[in-house]
């Protein structure tokens, strides 16, 4: 239902106060620079007739927010490799570098001295990858997916650290890759078999009142592929004459797959029922476990009876995958996840459309979807609407703050054992298969009044935004590199340069809005910031620096991705 | 309902909530509650298997029972004996490692409320199999079903849960309190969203603390004065100013609630130290300083995690059970304690009930399910409803051992409702789809 709501009710508008200018980096004395969009493909608003390539015009705010949707935290080399070959180029160049990896640093730490210990060197390995890395977009497409395709240690899966490393890099891998083989090393990964029990399913023994496990069935489809109502291409429900959406499939339709996910466990397992706890091969088929029945799959479609267990698993994944209701639902998450809460439908069918063929006649081109879902009109546009853009997922506000000031400890590790405990979410940590938060939620008021919604609000409720503001101040106050004696296991963020600016109050506070909002920052906050800075004495310099980094990094606005 | 049915609904009643408008409550002034009233909402993530906590002791039925569950089936000389004063020909048992729950029977502060579910109207199985009844939306999957339960929404498109709608009516007898009607002790959920009013989230110690703008910090005072002036001047995107509020009721309530936590019991010998125990006991001791916030109405939620039990249940589930019977026995303790015992109302929720037959070693999601609710003004010593028959493919059975529900949350909700002050005309508001049923209050309060 369409909801007339002003936003001018409650708050007017401020204007973004742009105290850097565009060529960022240098000397800049606090001139301004309004972003003005830049067309990635380029320019009806360039003198048109020049064939020779665009030239390219990307401004620093234009190349941040650019970076704050396609990796971890913007850092000054991205932002000037951006202003250099453009976006296009710069995506194309993640592409072909190397996969950053987690079971391999895992195994390369001194064997864990309990669970905790493995799970923490688990956490380490990803802060590795994601605040060093040079696979940023690879590795942030595969948190999102992390997200999409959830198995969580908070389960059965705590015995198996490195397994889950395994599983985290299984999506990295696959991050570019073709989603109809993603789809197949999901179901097959003795991880996710765990956590949504198809590892051990056996055909039904109606004698005993036993049927074949449901859970990957349901979810597999519900939450990994298709969901739950037929879409359209731009992701609205197809409609029924009385004005309702259709369900995708019925119960029928999950036991007919439930029966289809029957047969598998640990690969080299002496039999079914001695298994060999292997948790990083594939799972392998026993076929006297397989149900050999003809299964009734979605809209109609049939396996025949008498087929493998190998047979039945590809053909039931063709099916699922080739849905019409793939391409819009997974481009919708992905949108969701990398650039808006709040995508239009004309968005979603647009990188649908490169789902379903990428121009080549591919489908399920993941790297040709994350392109177009990047390089869209709606991604790179400045944002003119108060409805436009996401929260920063809370975890990523640490990564983007490390990023920003190259933080790392004296011995190389980044050990943060429990960051659900500040951030409300940790990579492969969620409660249940339905992720931190769900893809609708809709805080009470003005956003769930329009329609709209704003998924990571669902993790942010007034306990952890004082938790998570908490870990930011300690992050900042208690390990920087100004301070003596910090022990080797301490992440430190580097303000050596900053310090120099100590005594310019506001070439600091120009400079740090750089750094962390890449240079938007509201007359609001440049205010808060100046206050406090100013109320540190000159000869304090370190304190200076960490005020201003304090004020910024714990606003709600480095908390946003417009 | 259908759309027609849905928008003559919406005019039928003044609910304006949905679209953000002021319900009727507000439009008029009401008197405030002088006196006190709680609900603490206990939910099971994941679907109880129900079945398997309140189960059938006398022969027929627990044969019955054991041929359906086979190797998931409790023994029958395990099970606790209950002596309902309103037995229904058949004997029960409460599961073996629940004896808190037993003594609470026994001595009539607990009331069983049997298979219980989400529902439009009222289901027969012969209705279900014609498709002559309407039911809610996408029934077997998780997170819909718990929906269902915590929004009432069946099909409606409901964005706000039913505790919520209790608020939002409730706003001008409340408007005094110091702190939201609706508090959780295990974050955000949608049982609580209201269209006006929303939840306050607090973690076991209390509300969390901004170290740095603490008076103690080093220009503490200072920050948090610049951080007000800068969080009241408003902000240009939507999201952030969604956070912006988030922080802004934080710290509006931190200092209020930990100060008078710091008044309160710890009741540190009565919980366990299971998150259940932990969530349970800061409820008990926010209701033991509630004077400091002028409460007198509060909804709290906690839930208790791992219910989902697909798998390994004969291993996992006995434990969340042992779990939930001495948290409730000792919450109900607190409450004798603080005087409070006729004042506070604790009852259960869950995903759904799960399935009679077993795929192995664990059951699938399932509809209907048995629930408890415990207090001083609970009718206890009772079980109300109908006991279903525990049969596959047998009259209650949806499909594969799913059971359909007798009573519906609706039902429920409006019981609890109705005790907790809402007015019998606002009762829609609470449970849009009551008055499909033919009692709008099953009697155990």
């Amino acid at each position: 239902m369409p909801i007339k709501a002003s936003l001018h009710k409650h708050f007017c508008l401020l204007a973004l106060v742009c105290l850097i200018s565009a060529c960022g980096g240098g000397g800049g004395s606090g001139s301004t620079a309004q972003p003005t969009p830049a067309p990635p493909t380029g320019g009806s608003e360039q003198p048109a007739p020049e064939p020779e390539p665009e030239p390219i015009d990307i401004s620093y705010p234009e190349a941040f927010r650019f970076l704050q949707q396609a990796t971890f935290g913007p850092v000054s080399d991205d932002i000037t490799s951006i202003q250099e070959i453009g976006f296009e180029a710069w995506i194309d160049a993640q592409k072909d570098l190397p996969v950053s990896t987690q079971l391999p640093y895992w195994r390369s730490l001194p064997t864990p001295e309990d669970l905790d210990e493995g799970h923490s060197n688990r956490m380490d390995a990803w802060f590795q990858n994601v605040i060093t890395g040079e696979d940023q977009l690879r590795q942030r497409l595969a948190f999102a997916l992390s997200e999409i395709m959830v198995v969580s240690d908070q389960s059965e899966l705590v015995h198996t650290p490195d397994g889950l490393a395994n599983y985290y890099d299984l999506l990295s891998q696959h991050a570019f890759g073709n989603f109809r083989q993603l789809m197949q090393a999901v179901t097959l990964s003795p991880i996710m078999g765990i956590y949504l029990s198809m590892l051990g399913n056996e055909k039904p023994d109606p004698e005993n009142n036993i049927r074949p496990d449901e859970n990957f069935a349901r979810e597999m489809m519900q939450l990994f592929t298709i969901g739950l109502v037929k879409l359209n291409l731009d992701g609205s429900a197809v409609l029924d004459n009385g004005g309702r959406p259709i369900p995708s499939y019925d119960q029928q339709t999950v036991e007919g797959f439930a029966h289809v996910f029957t047969g598998w466990t640990f690969a080299g397992s002496t039999n079914f029922h001695t298994p060999s706890f292997d948790y990083l091969s594939p799972m392998q088929a026993y076929s006297a476990f397989h149900d050999s029945g003809q299964k009734l799959l979605l809209d109609g479609s049939v396996l025949p009876a008498g087929q493998s267990a190998e047979q039945d698993l590809e053909q039931a994944l063709d099916i699922i995958y080739q849905h019409p209701n793939v391409a819009p639902f997974i481009s919708h998450r992905l949108i969701q996840r990398l650039v808006t809460a709040n995508p239009s439908g004309e968005y979603v069918e647009r990188v649908a459309k490169v789902f379903n063929d990428d121009g080549s006649g591919t489908r399920g081109n993941l790297f040709a979807v994350v392109k177009a879902i990047l390089l869209d009109g709606e991604a790179r546009a400045a944002p003119t609407s108060e409805t436009s853009g996401k929260l920063v997922e809370p975890l990523l506000r640490i990564t983007a703050l490390w990023r920003a000031y190259d933080a790392k400890a004296a011995n190389g590790r980044y050990l943060f054992a429990n960051p659900q405990s500040r951030f409300g979410q940790a990579p492969m940590r969620a409660n249940t298969v339905f992720n931190f938060f769900t893809p609708n939620f809709a805080p009470a008021g003005e956003i769930s009044d329009l329609s709209l919604v704003s998924p990571e609000m669902q993790i942010i409720s007034e306990r952890f935004s004082a938790l998570t503001n908490n870990y930011l101040a300690t992050a900042i106050y208690s390990q920087n590199s100004a301070l003596p004696d910090i022990d080797s296991e301490t992440i430190v963020i580097d303000i050596t340069t900053e310090l120099e600016f100590a005594n310019q109050p506001e070439e600091l506070i120009s400079r740090t809005i750089e750094r962390l909002l890449g240079g938007n920052a509201s007359e609001a906050l440049v205010e808060n910031v100046t206050t406090m800075v100013n109320l540190v004495p000159e000869e304090e310099a370190a304190s200076r620096v960490v005020e201003a980094v304090h004020a910024i990094a714990t606003s709600p606005e480095f908390a946003l991705q417009r | 309902m259908n759309r027609r049915q849905f928008v003559k609904w919406l005019s039928s009643t003044t609910c304006l909530g949905l679209v953000g408008l002021p319900t009727r409550n507000s439009l008029a002034q009401q008197t405030p509650f002088t006196d006190y009233k709680c609900l603490v909402s206990i939910f099971m993530e994941g679907g109880n298997d129900a079945f398997n906590l309140v189960t059938p002791s006398s022969n027929a039925e627990y044969n019955v029972y054991a041929n359906a569950r086979q190797s998931l089936a409790l023994s029958q000389a395990d099970l606790l004996p209950i002596f309902p004063d309103n037995p229904d020909g058949a004997d029960y048992g409460i599961h073996p490692l629940a004896n808190g729950l037993q003594n609470l029977f026994d001595s009539s502060n607990l009331a069983i409320i049997a298979n219980t579910g989400p529902l439009i109207e009222p289901v027969t199985l012969s209705a279900l199999s014609e498709g002559s009844v309407e039911i809610p939306d996408q029934l077997f999957s998780h997170n819909d079903q718990r929906d269902q339960w915590q929004s009432l929404s069946g099909n409606l498109p409901l964005s706000s849960g039913w505790a919520g709608r209790i608020a939002d009516v409730l706003l001008s007898e409340t408007a005094e309190q110091k702190l939201a009607l609706n508090v959780s002790a295990s974050g955000g959920n949608l049982f609580q969203a209201g269209n006006q009013t929303r939840t306050f989230s607090v973690g076991l110690n209390g509300a969390g603390k901004y170290d740095a703008l603490e008076n103690k910090a080093n220009l503490g005072k200072q920050r948090r004065d610049a951080w007000d002036k800068y969080l009241a001047a408003g902000f240009d995107n939507m999201h952030a100013r969604a956070l912006a509020e988030v922080h802004q009721r934080s710290l509006a309530s931190k200092d209020l609630i930990n100060n008078a936590l710091s008044l309160a019991p710890s009741f540190n010998s009565l919980f366990s130290s299971s998150r259940l125990g932990r969530r349970l006991r800061v409820v008990a001791r926010l209701i033991a300083v509630k004077d400091e916030f002028e409460m007198h109405r509060q909804i709290f939620n906690v839930k208790q995690e791992g219910f989902d039990t697909h798998d390994n249940q004969n291993r996992d589930q006995p434990g969340l059970i042992e779990d939930l019977s001495h948290s409730m026995e000792a919450f109900n303790e607190a409450m004798i304690q603080i005087g409070m015992e006729d004042h506070v109302v604790a009852f259960t929720q869950s995903d759904f009930g799960r399935s009679l037959s077993s795929n192995g070693d664990g059951t699938d999601h399932g509809w209907g399910g048995h629930h408890l609710v415990m207090g001083g003004p609970v009718h206890g010593r009772n079980i109300y409803g109908t006991m279903p028959i525990l049969e596959i493919g047998g009259p209650d059975d949806a499909r594969g051992g799913r059971m359909i529900p007798t009573l519906s949350v609706d039902q429920y909700a409006a019981t609890l409702a109705r005790w907790f002050g809402v007015k019998e005309a606002d009762l829609v508001h609470i449970a849009p789809h009551l008055a499909n049923f033919q009692e709008s209050n099953i009697g155990f309060l």
